[in-house]
C-alpha cells in the first residue's frame, strides 16, 4: 500500500489482509467503484476549492484530495501523481489555477485507462497546450515545442538500447500535425469577476492539411494519427513501462540517462512492455501485471524507493487521520510539500521531478523528519490516539522492545536497520527507567521511527 | 467585457436585474468570496468576505452604498477576540449592531456598523450556550438572535448579550432534524426558516422551534441542491439561494416556487474602473468565444437580502461581486 497508495492505517491492514493480496490488488486497480469525496462539503469549507485562485490553493486542493481519497481511492491519486510527473506541467507558466486542476482532474479519470486515450486527452488539455506553447502552433508557422515533449518526454523517449527513437524531422511533421489544436479565453486575469477554466478548441483552419510522414508513416495526419502511431513504438512501449517500475517498483535512473541505460530489471520491464501490447495499451492491465508479480514482492523491491514529498506528506496525513474534515490550517500542511522539493502543480521543468536520492539535500531531510515527527508524535491526532490506545490495550507486558516493535508494526510494517532498532529500544528502556509513562514513551518512540532513514522509503 | 446595460428580466418576469457591485479584491472597493450580506440601518450593504487561506487580508466586511460606493471596512483575521477567521454570517440586530459568525473560533462576535469590536461569546462544544461551526444567523421579532449551530445539528436561540436561552433540533432527516444545517431567516411574526443543507431543504419552525412544514423547492422542476442563504421579504416571499444549482429560488408564502434568478451580470462600476486602468485586461477578456454567458450567471450564490423598497442582494460568491435584482 506504500506504493500502490499512501499507506494504510492499521484498521486498513487488518481489513487487507482480510481479503487477501489478490482481491486488494483488484480493488487497488478500480477506484471508480469506490465512493468519492463529499465535494459539497469541502466547497462548504474551503470557498475557493473548485476556483483556486493561486499556486497554494490549487497545491492545497491536490493535497488535500489526495488525502482524502487516500482510503478510498488510493490508487486513483497514485497514478494522477504519477502521470502529473511524467506530463509535468506547471502553473509557473501556466498561470491559471482551476485549469491546472482541470488537467489533474484528467489524469485521474483517465490515467487507469488507455494510453492512447491519456495522450489525446493530453494533447487536447488546455494547460497542456498553454504549457508547450501550442496555442502557438500554426499552419504557415509551426512551434514545435508540444510535438518534441510530446515525443520526448510524454511518449517515446529519445532512445533505448543506444538507439534514436525519432528524428528532427517526426518532430517537424508531429508539429505539423498539431497545428489548429488550441485553446480558447486564454486570459490569466482573476480580476474583475474571477476566471474562468480555459477550454480546448480546433480551429480547422489554422490546421496544416497537408501530407506528413512520420515515424516511416505517410498520410494526411491529424494530432490524433500522430498518437496513434506512438502508442503502436516498442519505444513508447519501454518508455511507459520503465515510468511505472520507477513510481511504482524502485528507484532507476532518470530518465536522460534511458538512451544508454538499460532498465535495472530488465526482465520487469519485458513483462510490462509484453502487457502494453497485448492489452492494447491499457494502464490498469499493466499495473494488474506489475502489483502481482514477483519482482513487485520480492524483497529487494521493499523500500527500494524514496518517497516523494506528497508521499510522505499524505501517507502521514492519513496514518495520523489528519485533515479528513476541512479546517482551518490545510494551506500550510500541504505546502509541506513545497518545502521538501516537491512543488506539486509547478514542477521545476518539463522534465517533472528527479526522483530516487535526488529528493534528498539537506534542507528537504531536516523538513522531512520534522513534519513527520511532529505528527505521529501529535496525540491529538486520532490515527496517533488509536496506535497509542492499541499499544496501551496489550498491558503490563510492554517493555522497551514491545513498544517500539508494536509501533514499527502499526505504522505499516516499517522495517529498521538492526543499529537504528536496537538504538530505539536502548532509549526506550532508558525513559522508562527514568520513570516517563508508557504513552510518552510510546509517543517518543513514534516521533524517532519517523525520524530514521526506513520511514523515508516506501 | 464590455458593460451591459440592459436590465433582463427573471424567469417569471417579477425581477428584473437591476445591477452589480463587485471586484475581486483582497482590500479596498471589491470582495473576495463574499458569503454574506446585510442591509444596515445606516443604510449601507455589508458584505462579509471569506477570501482564502493565503489571503488573511481578504478576510474581511466590507461597506458601501447600495449604488456601489465604498465607504470602509473592517477585518483583523485571527483568533483574538475581535478577530476572525472563517466568517460565515453577518446579521444586524436591533440594537444596530452587527453580529457575526465564525466557523473557526466558534465565536458569535459583535461590532458597531463601523467595524468597532464591542463583545463576543461562544465556545467549542455540544451544550447549551456552546456551538461548533455557527453558520447562519437572523434576528427575530423579539430581539432574539438564532444561530444556525451547524455541526450539532440544531438551531440555538440566544439573546442578545450571548445568553443561551433554547436550542432544538438533532441529527438527521425527518422533521426538525438536520444535516450540516445553514442559513437563517425569521419573517415578520418570528416564523423560522432554516436551510437544511444537507437534506436539501428549507425547513419552517414556529417563533417556539415547532416543526411547521418543509419544502424542497421541486415544483415540478429540479429542487434545491444545497440551500444555503436565504431571507424572507416583507410580503411573505422566501428568496433561497439554490446554491448547488447556481439559482436564487423565490418561494410564496406557501413553499412554491414563483421565480428563479440566474444572474445577469454586467460590469460593476469598480471593475469598469478597473478595467479603464487596465486595457491589456480588458483586450484579453474580450477574446474570449466561450463561457460568455457563464461569467454573468451566478456562481455559487451563497447569501440573499432584500430591501424595504425591493431590492434583492445576492452574494455571487464565486464571482467576488453582489447581483441586485428590483422587485416588480
Amino acid at each position: 500500500m506504500r506504493r500502490g497508495g499512501f499507506g494504510a492505517t492499521p484498521a486498513e491492514l487488518d481489513k487487507y489482509s482480510g481479503w487477501g493480496y489478490g482481491a486488494t490488488v483488484e480493488w487497488l486497480l478500480h477506484p471508480e467503484a469506490q465512493p468519492g469525496l463529499d465535494e459539497d462539503i469541502i466547497e462548504r469549507y474551503y470557498i475557493d476549492w473548485k476556483e483556486s485562485r493561486n499556486i497554494e490553493g490549487a497545491l492545497t486542493e491536490t493535497v488535500y484530495r489526495m488525502n482524502g481519497n487516500a482510503a478510498t481511492r488510493p490508487l486513483q491519486e497514485k497514478v494522477a501523481l504519477f502521470w502529473h510527473g511524467v506530463f509535468a506541467t506547471g502553473l509557473a507558466k501556466v498561470l491559471h489555477e482551476k485549469t491546472m486542476l482541470n488537467q489533474i482532474d484528467m489524469l485521474r479519470q483517465y490515467g487507469l485507462g488507455s494510453f492512447r486515450t491519456l495522450l489525446e486527452r493530453l494533447a487536447r488539455d488546455p494547460a497542456m497546450i498553454f504549457w508547450l506553447d501550442n496555442n502557438f502552433n500554426h499552419k504557415d508557422a509551426i512551434n514545435e515545442n508540444w510535438g518534441r515533449e510530446l515525443l520526448e518526454l510524454f511518449s517515446m523517449g529519445v532512445g533505448m538500447d543506444g538507439e534514436e527513437n525519432y528524428t528532427e524531422d517526426d518532430v517537424q511533421e508531429a508539429a505539423r500535425a498539431f497545428t489548429g489544436w488550441t485553446i480558447d479565453d486564454d486570459n490569466v486575469a482573476s480580476i474583475p469577476f474571477g476566471k474562468t477554466p480555459w477550454l480546448f478548441r480546433y480551429d480547422p483552419a489554422d490546421h496544416d492539411d497537408g501530407i506528413k510522414t512520420f515515424q516511416g508513416e505517410t498520410g494526411n495526419f491529424n494530432g490524433d494519427d500522430i498518437i496513434e502511431i506512438i502508442c503502436r513504438q516498442p519505444s513508447t512501449a519501454r518508455f511507459v513501462s520503465r515510468h511505472m517500475y520507477n513510481f511504482f517498483v524502485a528507484d532507476d535512473v532518470q530518465v536522460p540517462a534511458w538512451q544508454n541505460t538499460p532498465p535495472a530489471d530488465p526482465e520487469a520491464i519485458a513483462l510490462l512492455e509484453a502487457e502494453y501490447f497485448r492489452s492494447g495499451y491499457d494502464i490498469r492491465s499493466m499495473l494488474g501485471v506489475l502489483f502481482t508479480s514477483d519482482f513487485f514482492k520480492s524483497e529487494e523491491a521493499r523500500f527500494a524507493r524514496v518517497k516523494s514529498p506528497a508521499e510522505v506528506v499524505v501517507g502521514t496525513l492519513h496514518l495520523v487521520g489528519d485533515l479528513k474534515f476541512p479546517r482551518v490550517g490545510v494551506m500550510n500542511t500541504a505546502l509541506e510539500c513545497r518545502y521538501m522539493n516537491q512543488d506539486l502543480l509547478n514542477p521545476p521543468s518539463v522534465e517533472g521531478w528527479h526522483t530516487g536520492k535526488e529528493w534528498i539535500d539537506s534542507g528537504s531531510m531536516v523538513e522531512r523528519i520534522n513534519f513527520v515527527a511532529d505528527e505521529l508524535g501529535n496525540p491529538a491526532h486520532r490515527g496517533v490516539r488509536s496506535i497509542v490506545d492499541a499499544l496501551l490495550e496489550r498491558g503490563t507486558e510492554l517493555d522497551a522492545g514491545a513498544i517500539v516493535d508494536g509501533c514499527l508494526e502499526l505504522l505499516g510494517c516499517v522495517v529498521l536497520r538492526d543499529d537504528n532498532h536496537a538504538a530505539l529500544v536502548s532509549q526506550a528502556a532508558e525513559l522508562l527507567e527514568n520513570g516517563a509513562d508508557t504513552e510518552s514513551v510510546i509517543l517518543n518512540a513514534l516521533r524517532m521511527i519517523g525520524s530514521t532513514r526506513e520511514y523515508q522509503f516506501a | 467585457m464590455t458593460t451591459v446595460v440592459e436590465h433582463p428580466l427573471s424567469a417569471a418576469g417579477l425581477h428584473q436585474y437591476h445591477n452589480v457591485i463587485g471586484l475581486l479584491s483582497a482590500s479596498g472597493p471589491g470582495f473576495s468570496g463574499p458569503v454574506s450580506v446585510a442591509l444596515g440601518s445606516d443604510g449601507l450593504l455589508h458584505v462579509a468576505s471569506r477570501a482564502n487561506p493565503n489571503q488573511p487580508e481578504g478576510v474581511r466586511v466590507t461597506r458601501c452604498t447600495f449604488d456601489g460606493d465604498y465607504v470602509g471596512e473592517f477585518n483583523g483575521w485571527g483568533e483574538a477576540p475581535g478577530q476572525f477567521i472563517w466568517v460565515t454570517a453577518i446579521a444586524f440586530g436591533p440594537d444596530g449592531n452587527l453580529y457575526l459568525s465564525d466557523e473557526n473560533t466558534h465565536r458569535i462576535s459583535v461590532f458597531t456598523p463601523e467595524g468597532e469590536f464591542l463583545r463576543c461569546w461562544g465556545e467549542l462544544g455540544d451544550g447549551p450556550g456552546q456551538l461548533n461551526r455557527p453558520s447562519g444567523l437572523a434576528f427575530a421579532p423579539d430581539g432574539t438572535l438564532l444561530v444556525t449551530d451547524s455541526l450539532n445539528n440544531r438551531m440555538q436561540r440566544f439573546a442578545a448579550d450571548g445568553t443561551a436561552l433554547a436550542t432544538w433540533g438533532e441529527a438527521g432527516d425527518g422533521s426538525g432534524q438536520f444535516n450540516m444545517p445553514w442559513g437563517v431567516a425569521v419573517d415578520a411574526t418570528g416564523q423560522v426558516y432554516v436551510a437544511d443543507w444537507r437534506n436539501d431543504r428549507v425547513q419552517k419552525f414556529d417563533s417556539a422551534g415547532g416543526y411547521i412544514t418543509e419544502f424542497d423547492g421541486k415544483d415540478g422542476g429540479d429542487g434545491f441542491a444545497r440551500p444555503n442563504g436565504l431571507t424572507v421579504d416583507g410580503d411573505g416571499r422566501i428568496y433561497v439561494c439554490d446554491w448547488q444549482n447556481d439559482r436564487v429560488q423565490v418561494l410564496d408564502a406557501s413553499g412554491k416556487v414563483i421565480d428563479t434568478l440566474i444572474g445577469h451580470s454586467g460590469t460593476s462600476r469598480w471593475a469598469r474602473t478597473f478595467l479603464n486602468a487596465n486595457p491589456d485586461i480588458e483586450e484579453k477578456l474580450n477574446l474570449a468565444t466561450q463561457n460568455i454567458e457563464l461569467k454573468r450567471r451566478f456562481y455559487r450564490p451563497t447569501a440573499v437580502a432584500v430591501s424595504d423598497d425591493g431590492l434583492v442582494f445576492v452574494a455571487d460568491c464565486y464571482r467576488h461581486r453582489v447581483q441586485i435584482y428590483r422587485r416588480l
